[in-house]
């Protein structure tokens, strides 16, 4: 491990002139943000079964086929509750984004899926036990009659979209599928909820006119499209062509490692915080129908931007060979890795390998006084310090305290630094004697990641004080 | 913080699915006092054909329907009238309902639904099936004194207090 320390003459000068903020109360009242948040998820589950019992659901309730119909409804109407808020949730909102990260977002999508399909499935099955046991049909004989009534073979090949949706989102079977191929079938997701829709209206009847179920429920259905269309279509769409971003140039950083510098116009405008992402798209025959998720490595100018992208998969070493002047359309600026984030005085950042690019830009653009940061830059061999010159350069500047550490990783103690290291016994307490009273950024690959995190962990640190950001989708 | 999120989530759903509970059962106490106040007619008009065995015994009118009715007891019909009474218009909570029924020679020889509860496609899909049920069973009773349809208690009940709205006008 080698350190450099931070020149001790820039100090007296840039403290007078750091702005003075509250990282605690800051956070605090982004934290009271995300709760509220968290209360609006149960709370509109909970307003979609309170609405269905305050048109009289519960008093057809009595038998015990209304029971089972009535209860069969309820579960229906939480479920699609459930789906709209998992869009509102994919659509990327710049609100919930600020408040609880694009990551978080996404995680609680993927949580909410499973239960919101079970719940579809529920009202199915005790729709057809209830109507059955009222005509006096078996479950499987009700299939027909049900079929029967308006709209409802739609929302049978809904349910089965649905089902193919969250299949293909299960973790194992996720693995076998491209992103685009995976991608394409959860678009359908939108034409389930669109098929559903019909039976709700004519069958369902909780749109009846002059009801308060009717204004929810519309609302919802606004609010959930809207905010997809807003912002996944429109607002990129008008973004990509207000800036005109183009490849300036491709450079190669190292084997594998390429910069793709960008040129537009005001850039600036699109507010971005160092280490935030776009999702870019290169309008070349070959690299078009791919989407690419990749950080800024450098704070952008109102002209110019930087990407650094290594060789992961066939897409991006594919885009790493795009000619100059090749049209880029964007999504974004997205993700909480940034100073924005912060909820302690100080930070402590680490990175490996090529997870140094949003390091990079988060570096250049975080607010700290001379000594309230230390950097942590890790590499499995010296052909992997992508970078390391222009972090080095920029923490010499803002007076941030900074760490290398070259190796593959130690097959004794602390496993994510190397053995060198491990055998001297660092520690990330050694490194970072500050750590309690600060925000502990990490970026680098899933594997090495979980284990920095979990040694953080146990160490006492609070989840909000982590921050990391992984390499997969 | 997190457990600040819980407790609001659970205390705001809580809140909200008894708020809702509050106001479904409020919604179905109106609904009830509603139909009870149109329950004395029923009952009445039930009575009058309850003593109707009496009247049969005295014979004073030749009805064709006794011969064809074969359970129930059959009103003597002496002040019905012949020709098509459509009942009132029950409202129930999937839509209104309404009958009209057709006495020719003193007995119920036809009953048509005017309007049937038809709020969403169950609805409709209920109508259409309890709707010949009870048609059949008021002609072969030749009363509203029907039992309801299973799985089409609203409806059913809707249209006998419809019918025996329309055979009071009869005089049936």
């Amino acid at each position: 491990m080698t350190t450099q320390a931070p020149a001790p003459t820039h100090q007296t000068t840039t403290r007078s002139r750091l702005p003075r903020i509250n990282r605690r109360a800051q956070f605090a009242r982004r934290a009271r943000r995300a709760d509220l948040l968290v209360t609006l998820l149960w709370a509109s589950g909970a307003a979609a079964a309170a609405l269905y019992l305050a048109y009289g659901g519960a008093s057809q309730m009595t038998t015990v086929a209304g029971f089972i119909t009535g209860l069969g409804i309820l579960l229906g109407l939480v479920g699609t509750d459930f789906i709209l808020v998992m869009l509102v949730l994919a659509a990327r909102i710049p609100l919930l984004d600020r408040t609880i990260g694009h990551d978080r977002a996404v995680a609680t999508h993927r949580r909410l899926g499973k239960p919101a399909l079970y719940l579809i499935l529920a009202h199915g099955v005790l729709l057809l036990i209830g109507y059955g046991m009222s005509t006096g049909f078996n479950p499987i004989a009700e299939i027909g009659p049900m079929l029967a009534l308006p709209d409802m073979p739609l929302a049978f090949i809904g349910t089965g979209l649905l089902i193919a949706v969250v299949v293909t989102s299960l973790v194992a079977v996720r693995r076998k599928f491209s992103y685009e191929g995976w991608h394409l079938v959860h678009l359908l997701s939108y034409v389930a909820v669109a098929f559903a829709l019909p039976h709700q209206l004519s069958v369902g009847g909780v749109l009846a006119e002059g009801t308060v179920q009717r204004v929810y429920w519309i609302a919802l259905y606004v609010l959930a499209f809207g905010s997809i269309l807003t912002f996944r279509f429109v607002e990129p769409i008008v973004a990509t062509l207000r800036h005109g971003i183009t490849v300036a140039g491709v450079t190669q950083i190292a084997p594998g490692v390429t910069s793709i510098h960008l040129k537009g116009s005001k850039l600036r405008s699109l507010g971005t915080a160092g280490g935030q992402f776009f999702i870019w798209r290169f309008w070349t025959p070959r690299t078009w129908w791919h989407s690419h998720p990749i950080s800024l490595s450098a704070v952008p100018t109102d002209t110019t931007a930087r990407i650094t992208v290594r060789d992961l998969g066939a897409g991006s070493r594919r885009i790493s060979s795009v000619p100059a002047g090749t049209r880029v359309s964007i999504e974004g600026p997205y993700g909480l890795f940034t100073d924005a984030a912060r909820t302690a005085p100080k930070m402590a950042i680490v990175a490996a390998g090529v997870g140094v690019t949003p390091v990079r830009a988060l570096l250049e653009h975080a607010i700290f006084a001379p000594g309230e940061a230390t950097v942590l830059l890790r590499a499995s061999s010296d052909d992997e310090t992508y970078l390391w010159d222009e972090v080095r350069a920029i923490a010499a500047a803002k007076g941030a305290r900074l760490y290398t550490m070259v190796g593959r990783r130690s097959p004794v103690g602390p496993s994510w630094m190397p053995e060198e290291d491990a055998r001297r016994g660092v520690t990330l307490r050694s490194i970072f004697p500050d750590l309690g009273d600060s925000d502990l950024y990490l970026c680098g690959p899933t594997t090495w990641l979980d284990l920095v995190e979990a040694d953080a962990r146990a160490l006492g640190l609070p989840e909000h004080q982590i921050h990391a950001e992984r390499f997969d989708w | 913080m997190r457990t600040r999120a819980v407790l609001s989530s659970i205390f705001a759903s809580l809140g909200v699915l008894v708020i809702g509970w509050q106001a479904g059962n409020a919604a179905v106490q109106s609904a009830t006092t509603a139909t009870s106040t149109t329950t004395p007619t029923t009952t009445t008009t039930g009575g009058s054909s309850g003593t109707s065995p009496s009247g049969t015994s005295t014979g004073s009118n030749t009805t064709t329907s006794t011969g064809t009715t074969t359970a129930a007891p059959v009103a003597p019909t002496t002040g019905a009238t012949d020709g098509t009474y459509a009942g009132s218009t029950v409202n129930t909570r999937f839509g209104p309902v309404q009958v009209q029924v057709t006495i020719s020679s003193g007995a119920i020889t036809d009953v048509t639904a005017l309007q049937l509860t038809n709020t969403d496609g169950r609805s409709v899909q209920i109508s259409n099936y309890a709707s010949p049920i009870l048609a059949q069973e008021v002609l072969s009773s030749q009363s509203a004194q029907v039992s309801n349809v299973g799985g089409a208690t609203y409806t059913s009940q809707a249209y006998l207090q419809s019918l025996q709205s329309a055979l009071d006008q009869a005089g049936f």
